[in-house]
């Protein structure tokens, strides 16, 4: 791949100065977007780096195909600037802005060939003949679709067409490549190795990507950053790990991690740790530092799988485990926590040790695992 | 099933002829074949004989060679003409006013195509004459014209080829717009998108996408026109004038007039085999260009 030529950008985008040179790929500030009275998206502002892998991940509904959509220029914002490259192009046509797009139905173009595809946007750009030739090979034989370049479109799987589209919008070395969901049209197992073949490629040719989902999974597993979004609100915008470990917002927590709330109140700081009285079972948990006043309410959250059973009277709480299901790897169990009446509280160990229904356990965390968020925040 | 067990060596026909669904098929069959060899088959092949016989019932290809010299022939090319024109001109047409409609909303694309669509109902005679009302000297367009003193009005509109192609391209309008609107509203808009996210202007993205997706509407509604102006036979023979005469109506000339229904016959004959040549065209056009793409990528 060392000798892969088309790093060096030879293509001329009008006025698009080459992304790397300035570090920022694209910065997005104060964006706006109404429909009627919903508001799309709300004043979200963003900066990527070159050769960054940024998803934004959210439910549908939650702004996060309208702020592609008007990065890519297909929807004009009320407000706010987009800037590719320095070049401010949030009033620009689509075909000005010089950027990549890959769509969730792939729409390749079906009366061209797969190479006449990938040609597509070279010819628009006045790329001589050979040199066509030898980039779309090259392109093709990254994405593993050597010898498929004679085929028409209709004749690929999905998973072969999708590379074919993703080929065409990395062929001209766009500043950024845009992708809406690209992988949603296919089934796990081809979705799970696309994913490593794009972040692949993605590294190795130092694209920058900004990536739509609404898979979790496929966020952490793909990003260098991920802009959790909802309501047309950016919630948090972070690493995988961060968002992940330290997420800003109950939401974040939730959407994330799956985690596990539990009501109470700040009862003391030991210096490193807050501790929390919880509310259902009077037990006390000791959190990570956070800085909040004593007496504050709180919503503590831990996520499963970072919760661990032990010794029943052990812990910040003991329970009656009321369910565990068996899933491969792990074993997922319900506790019900002695003296409270809310949810059960859920609990993913590694199989073998796992705990049996109808069981006594202690419920210990790590206070570098414990979340807390003041309740009078809007709740998750 | 009890057939196929007594049945001895003919045994495939037979299970053929056994099996249920093929006897229940042959039953629904059998209207659609009946009807089609009385009133298709039969009539032509006794058009194809009579084409052939002489007056003493002789076989003899003299009516096609009377049918391919002289005034004939050139009845023949002003046929393949005008019919040409009259193609290219509702492929014009038909292309601006489809493409209008898939623009419009929903609804009003609706309406629009019962524009198009309804005057089709309205008898060819009654068009016809409408159109020469309009374009007669005393007429809507020229005395609108004159009035304006635009030089040379008032034009001669009708009883020349103008008018046989004014009057057989806006019989054909119909077709045409019916069959180009049903290619572009099944164009993927999107594809279009994705083309000018990739740089491509809107002359472009026309060019190299639009038009090409629908190609094979435009074929088969340059054909469609083409063919159904070949035996067109009202509008031109009112029309237009003696140099606009076309085969359809010689061939009711001969009918009718001269009483010679083995010149007619084998003059319905051409105009048949122009057709399937026309027909055989088009498809070899199209698979060529497809073959053509095949091989050169």
């Amino acid at each position: 791949m060392a000798e892969f030529g088309i790093a060096a950008p030879s293509v001329k985008v009008a006025g698009v100065k080459s992304a790397t040179a300035t570090g920022k790929a694209l910065s997005v500030v104060a964006l706006r977007k109404t429909y009627g009275d919903v508001v799309a998206v709300d004043e979200a502002s963003m900066e990527i780096a070159a050769g960054e892998f940024v998803t934004f991940l959210g439910s549908s509904g939650s702004g996060k195909t309208t702020t592609l959509m008007m990065i890519a220029g297909f929807c004009e914002p009320d407000s706010g600037t987009i800037t590719v490259g320095g070049r401010d192009v949030t009033r620009l046509a689509p075909q000005k802005r010089g950027l990549g797009f890959v769509f969730q139905q792939y729409l390749l173009f079906p009366h061209m060939t797969v190479a006449e595809n990938v040609a597509f946007p070279l010819t628009l750009r006045g790329v001589p003949k050979d040199e066509i030739r030898r980039r779309v090979g090259e392109t093709l034989e990254i994405a593993g679709l050597s010898g498929f370049g004679g085929r028409k479109p209709r004749e690929l799987s999905g998973g072969q067409q999708q590379r074919v589209a993703l080929c065409r919008a990395l062929v001209y070395r766009p500043p950024v490549i845009l992708m809406d969901e690209p992988l949603g049209a296919l089934d796990k197992k081809l979705r799970d190795q696309l994913q490593v073949e794009i972040k692949t490629i993605q590294q190795e040719l130092g694209l920058t990507v900004i990536y739509v989902t609404h898979d979790q999974e496929e966020a952490l597993v793909m990003s260098d950053r991920i802009a959790v979004m909802r309501n047309g609100l950016i919630e948090q915008f972070d690493t995988p790990r961060e968002l992940f470990e330290r997420p800003r917002t109950p939401f974040v927590a939730d959407f994330l991690g799956a985690a596990n709330f539990l009501p109470g109140r700040i009862e003391q700081h030991d210096g490193e740790h807050t501790l929390v009285r919880l509310d259902n079972s009077g037990g006390l948990i000791k959190a990570r530092h956070h800085d909040l006043a004593s007496g504050t309410r709180v919503k503590v959250a831990v996520q499963p799988g970072r919760l661990r059973a032990c010794a029943a009277g052990d812990g910040f709480c003991t329970g009656t485990v009321e369910n565990a299901t068996y899933v491969g790897t792990l074993v997922r169990a319900g506790i019900r926590i002695d003296g409270g009446d809310g949810p059960l509280l859920r609990l993913e160990v590694p199989a073998g040790r796992g705990p049996v229904a109808g069981e006594r356990v202690g419920i210990s965390a790590d206070p570098e695992d414990v979340n807390l968020f003041p309740t009078d925040e809007k709740a998750g | 099933m009890a057939a196929t067990l007594t049945a001895g060596a003919p045994a495939r026909p037979r299970k053929l002829l056994a099996s249920r669904r093929t006897r229940v098929g042959i039953l629904y069959a059998l209207p659609v074949v009946v009807y089609l060899l009385v009133l298709f088959v039969y009539p032509i092949f006794s058009t194809l004989l009579l084409s052939l016989k002489d007056a003493d019932g002789s076989f003899t290809l003299h009516w096609y060679a009377d049918a391919l010299t002289g005034v004939n022939l050139s009845v023949l090319f002003t046929t393949l003409r005008i019919s040409a024109e009259t193609a290219v001109l509702s492929l014009v047409f038909g292309f601006v006013l489809a493409q209008a409609i898939t623009r419009l909303k929903p609804i009003l694309a609706g309406l629009a195509m019962l524009v198009v669509v309804v005057p089709h109902f309205v008898s060819a005679l009654v068009r016809t004459y409408g159109w020469i009302i309009m374009l007669g000297d005393k007429g809507l367009v020229n005395e609108s014209l004159t009035s304006m003193s635009v030089p040379g009005a008032p034009f001669q509109l009708l009883y020349n080829e103008l008018g046989v192609v004014i009057g057989t391209t806006s019989m054909m309008l119909p077709y045409t717009v019916l069959l180009l609107y049903g290619v572009m509203r099944g164009v993927d808009r999107r594809l279009l998108a994705a083309a000018s996210s990739m740089g491509a202007g809107k002359v472009t993205i026309f060019r190299r996408i639009y038009l090409p997706l629908v190609a094979p509407g435009l074929a088969s509604a340059g054909l469609l026109s083409f063919i159904l102006s070949l035996g067109y036979y009202i509008t031109p023979a009112l029309m237009g004038g003696p140099n606009q005469t076309m085969i359809a109506t010689l061939i009711n000339q001969q009918v009718t007039k001269e009483n010679q229904w083995n010149g007619a016959a084998a003059q319905g004959v051409i105009l048949l085999v122009l057709t399937l040549a026309g027909l055989l065209l088009v498809k070899a056009v199209t698979s060529l260009g497809a073959s053509r793409k095949k091989r050169s990528a």
